[in-house]
């Protein structure tokens, strides 16, 4: 069996458990649960840099998928990416509302190296034959690092800013170059 | 809007990048354009490659209790296991789903307001939606940088009106004063200006002229608890309509 044979089929028992749980068939929520759970952990941390909350919103996001599960269209989307976008808007929710005095206390200074260090891991960790990380590489260091940061920790553009040095305004015009460089390349 | 410019919106929408307003101008163009949610779902699939580089953490040992505690007892006060979603609601549901994949996922509010307007609540949310105060905050050359909206129920929001964030190594801090005596109160930390709910946890509703403002402060706020650095803006309090 070849890798893209194991996705085809990953998929396929996502989007059956997806729709066994509009049906209200409770195991089929507790099969993405088994699968996901603990990829979405490590996602909310990162963002979240708590456990505690991350769990909170791992919570939520599966409250969500067994009330929601009967909008999800196969035919548009993929089941992972539906999932992890619940994940992802609630997380940020979290990060950028009324948590975030809590998590600003426990942050650690952080600094524009070690976010780079730390953007580069990543972007390292991605699956080398896949076009995203073909076309982040062609980017220049800085702006793959703003994009995989924004999304990998939730960056705002001010934070973005701020960490590069760059008025807010230059470092909006700055990302969205970079990201139609990026949308070509992955065309 | 140009091509370029509705590609950059849904690639920053799947990322994250959007502030509230243009958040919502997104959710309309889903709606309305097919292709744009289309667009939107590509970077998704994209960028989901970078979620799955976070290292797995395993789920606490209650965890999944407390999804089911939560997720079925709520399906339990809808309908009667089973019956959840039957064949006739399907159309439906498919129907939403196929608007744009993006209202499933961005209009959680969508939804609660729904099940709000079916409820009798409708009155009581718009009523509590209206802030009973408001303060604008000045700059010292009387410019209008940002508004604080305090609610019925407590809440006190910060909406910027001009984009402006701290300098590396300092952090914005929000204060408000309501009493000489007891001094001003962190109500908020951020690095850049941004919609924000303010942490009011223990403190009194807010009054008339109470004063709110905003401080540059060392990263990480005030090292003393009070403002130590220069006032940004400052503005106080003042009754809505609804507030009386």
């Amino acid at each position: 069996m070849t890798a893209g044979d194991g996705m085809t089929e990953r998929r396929a028992e996502l989007a059956q458990a997806l729709d066994g749980c509009a049906r209200g068939d409770r195991a089929c929520l507790r099969r993405l649960y088994q699968h996901l759970a603990p990829q979405m952990i490590g996602v909310a941390f990162r963002l979240l840099r708590r456990k505690d909350l991350a769990e909170e919103v791992v919570h939520d996001t599966f409250v969500r998928i067994w009330e929601k599960a009967g909008t999800f269209d196969p035919a548009r989307g993929e089941p992972t990416t539906w999932i992890f976008a619940i994940l992802r808007h609630r997380a940020l929710n979290v990060l950028r509302g009324e948590q975030r005095i809590d998590l600003v206390e426990d942050f650690e200074p952080m600094h524009l190296a070690v976010d780079g260090a730390d953007a580069e891991a990543m972007v390292i960790a991605l699956s080398e034959a896949g076009a995203l990380r073909r076309c982040l590489e062609r980017l220049e260091p800085l702006r793959r690092q703003a994009i995989v940061l924004a999304y990998a920790r939730g960056l705002t553009h001010g934070e973005l800013a701020g960490r590069l040095g760059i008025p807010l305004g230059t470092a909006k015009s700055w990302i969205r170059r970079s990201l139609l460089s990026l949308r070509q390349c992955l065309a | 809007m140009t091509d370029p410019e509705k590609e950059t919106l849904a690639a920053e929408y799947a990322l994250g990048l959007l502030e509230p307003d243009e958040l919502a101008r997104c959710h309309a163009l889903a709606e309305a354009e097919p292709a744009f949610a289309g667009r939107v779902e590509r970077w998704r699939r994209h960028f989901c490659e970078i979620d799955m580089t976070a290292p797995p953490q395993p789920p606490g040992a209650d965890l999944w209790a407390r999804i089911e505690s939560t997720a079925f007892r709520a399906t339990a006060e809808q309908a009667p296991a089973g019956t959840r979603r039957a064949a006739r609601f399907k159309p439906l549901a498919r129907l939403w789903g196929s608007l744009a994949a993006w209202r499933a996922l961005g209009l959680v509010a969508a939804a609660a307001s729904l099940a709000l307007a079916l409820g009798l609540a409708v009155l009581v949310r718009d009523v509590g939606r209206t802030p009973t105060l408001v303060a604008v905050m000045m700059s010292d050359q009387n410019r209008p940088l940002a508004v604080v909206n305090a609610f019925r129920d407590g809440r006190i929001e910060l909406v910027p009106l001009e984009a402006l964030a701290a300098p590396e190594g300092k952090s914005l801090q929000v204060w408000t004063l309501w009493d000489r005596s007891r001094g001003p109160v962190s109500v908020g930390l951020l690095e850049a200006m941004r919609s924000i709910e303010m942490q009011v946890n223990g403190l009194p509703a807010t009054i008339p002229d109470q004063l709110f403002e905003v401080t540059l402060e060392p990263a990480g706020g005030s090292p003393t608890g009070r403002p130590t650095g220069p006032i940004l803006m400052k503005g106080n309090a003042a009754r809505t309509d609804v507030g009386s």
